[in-house]
């Protein structure tokens, strides 16, 4: 992965909004008024967001990640599902509990196809 | 309002609300988030239910000046979004 990439979800698991900020990088996905704008329009009908992650294997979230769920989630009142890719493994997290940042993770076994096109967008 | 205050919206618990009262400008954000906190606590901003375990600290302050449609400043508090 060169750029990480994300994609808005909805309840038909379709992609909403693709996420494609300036300021991205490799590493991360700045903080984004407009994206916030898009999830709070969308919000009774948004499933979860998508994000890419740089190289291989079995992605894991960051603590950046974490706090923006749950500082999202708090923000809609509801909890979504996130998931994360690398080049070739995706993962879905849903929150667990107790905790604020208790996130469990585990294989996406079904690749939709904006799944793909996210790895696609972020080479 | 004065000139240099500001209307403070929150979004929070699927809700959106502004405070009762402006406050400054140019308060700090850490300040703000404070603010907003302790009228989440006490369920003072209408629209938005109480909720004593509130915490705001992973929410960001956007700031807006007047314009064409809204004459006063704006302050708005809303989840941050970075990635990575």
């Amino acid at each position: 992965m060169t750029i990480e990439v994300g994609v808005l979800v909805d309840l038909d698991f379709e992609p909403i909004y693709w996420h494609q900020p300036e300021g991205s990088d490799t590493a991360a996905l700045p903080d984004s008024r407009v994206l916030w704008e898009v999830i709070w329009q969308c919000r009774d009908r948004v499933l979860g967001f998508a994000h890419s992650h740089p190289g291989r294997g079995e992605p894991g979230p960051s603590h950046e990640d974490l706090t923006t769920f749950a500082a999202i989630e708090s923000a809609l009142g509801k909890r979504l599902v996130w998931w994360i890719t690398s080049e070739d493994v995706s993962v879905e997290l849903g929150w667990m509990g107790p905790s604020r940042l208790d996130y469990r993770k585990g294989l996406a076994l079904y690749e939709p196809e904006w799944m793909t096109k996210l790895r696609d967008l972020s080479r | 309002m004065e000139d240099f205050e500001a209307r403070l919206n929150v979004t929070y618990g699927g809700a959106n609300g502004d405070l009762p009262d402006p406050i400054p400008f140019d308060t700090a954000d850490t300040v703000v988030r404070r603010t907003v906190e302790e009228a989440i606590r006490s369920g003072s901003i209408p629209g938005i239910g109480a909720d004593p375990n509130v915490s705001l600290g992973d929410y960001v302050v956007d700031r807006f000046g007047p314009n064409e449609v809204r004459d006063f400043h704006l302050l708005q508090l809303r989840p941050k979004t970075p990635f990575g």
